[in-house]
């Protein structure tokens, strides 16, 4: 279904664009590979300074990201995110191994938008992303 | 102790190199693996696409192609038109027919009329006779009258001589508008035949193709459901090779441990490393390659992959 909506936003040059943000190669391919199947565009960064490059060279409607990188973890990333006035209701996802609730907390505060634990089941990451890009 | 303690300190740190090592080729396994997912799931995606786009018109918008319906519709019009034109043509010949039958209907009463011309002109030579007679028995009084009398017998028979020619010529037509009724009669019997057959033929074939599409649209629903279970399929082995990630942070904290610790055993018993032929007893039992070249022991030897035969 949320296939067929991007597909036709597609074929009106309004392809959805994600981008992912994660340290494991492994985990942006299996992000990267469920999105795609979802009928979104997705682009990578490694940690959260390579997101926040790649975000001023490209517009993206979604930011995925993982909280413990290398460089610039996921909450600094949202933070420097939320600081900019063009990306205050941009949606932001955490996609974590970590589930306490004070770094949830911490998430929240820093701005994002939702919080899912890893592994992910691809078919509840695309009914997420549907909701919060409806 | 400390000693003993102090030979196994090279050890930590190729523990972590390993353990590493370990890490970064489960990972670029995954990777590999969710390239082919990838690969895997475009392929039935297009496969799908493509196929649907070939039996349906709706998937075949861009296409200058037919698609197979439409192709099956045009190929149904096409032979209706032809059918129909057969049709026509063939009514055509029965109105002729009918057309015909009514000239020769017409030519009979014609022929009718020209008896009754010749029972006229008949009549009136026996009367031309009479008054001659009378004309004889009035003498030199019934000459003119005579006259007369001989003029109308020669009318009579010219009459006569003109009917003959129009009943000949009558005769003529009719035997010819009989032949050509005989002729249009057959044709249009054998050309009705042929349309009937020709539509139960045409009837036959378009079952036959529509019943191949449907049979082929089946397969598209049957594709197109394996393709959806394919999806679910990879989605739980995607689910499933997130192991590695968490793997993954497990061993990197592990490393962390053990560099720390390493660290920390080197800054006390540093003085004391017995060196690494000593150190190397504790990778005596290893046997994979990746542990040999990671305790930098072992010599020249076959990569995995490789054959030799002796």
């Amino acid at each position: 279904m949320q296939r067929e909506k991007n597909a036709n936003l597609e074929k009106e040059g309004k392809v959805r664009r994600v981008l992912i943000v994660d340290d494991s190669v492994s985990m942006r391919q299996m992000v990267g590979y469920t999105l795609r199947q979802g009928g979104y565009e997705v682009i990578e960064a490694e940690h959260g300074a390579d997101a926040l490059d790649k975000l001023t060279g490209a517009t993206v409607d979604l930011i995925i990201t993982d909280l413990n990188m290398p460089v610039m973890d996921g909450i600094t990333l949202i933070q420097n995110v939320r600081s900019q006035p063009a990306m205050k209701t941009k949606p932001i996802l955490m996609l974590t191994t970590e589930g306490l609730a004070a770094k949830k907390e911490q998430g929240k505060a820093a701005g994002a938008t939702g919080w899912l634990i890893k592994p992910f089941d691809p078919e509840k990451l695309l009914q997420t992303v549907a909701k919060v890009l409806p | 102790m400390d000693a003993e303690l102090a030979r196994y300190l090279p050890h930590l740190s190729r523990m972590s190199a390993q353990l590493k090592q370990t890490s970064s080729q489960i990972e670029s396994s995954v990777v590999g693996v969710c390239d082919s997912f990838q690969g895997i799931a475009e392929r039935a995606r297009s496969t799908v696409s493509r196929t649907t786009g070939f039996l349906s018109s709706e998937g075949n918008r861009t296409s200058s192609k037919q698609s197979f319906e439409s192709l099956i519709q045009n190929c149904a019009d096409t032979l209706v038109k032809i059918l129909n034109t057969t049709e026509e043509a063939g009514e055509v010949s029965r109105r002729a027919i009918e057309r015909i039958d009514q000239m020769d209907q017409a030519s009979q009463m014609i022929g009718a009329a020209l008896l009754k011309l010749e029972q006229i002109a008949h009549e009136n030579k026996m009367l031309a006779m009479n008054a001659r007679i009378e004309a004889a028995h009035a003498g030199i009084h019934g000459a003119g009258f005579a006259v007369v009398a001989v003029e109308v017998v020669s009318q009579t028979e010219r009459a006569q001589e003109v009917t003959a020619q129009v009943s000949g010529l009558i005769a003529n037509l009719r035997a010819l508008a009989g032949s050509t009724l005989e002729d249009l009669r057959r044709t249009n019997e054998q050309d009705s035949k042929r349309v009937e057959k020709s539509r139960h033929e045409v009837d036959d074939s378009l079952r036959d193709m529509q019943d191949a599409h449907g049979e082929m649209e089946q397969m598209l629903t049957v594709m197109t459901e394996e393709g959806a279970l394919l999806a679910n399929d990879i989605g739980a082995a995607v689910r499933g090779l997130q192991f590695q990630d968490r793997i993954s942070q497990q061993i990197a904290h592990v490393v962390e441990d053990l560099d720390t610790l390493h660290t920390k055993l080197t800054a006390r018993f540093g003085g004391m490393n017995a060196g690494d032929a000593v150190s190397n007893e504790g990778f005596s039992e290893y046997t994979m390659h990746e542990e040999r070249q990671v305790a930098g022991i072992g010599g020249t030897e076959s990569a995995a992959g490789d054959v030799e035969l002796f």
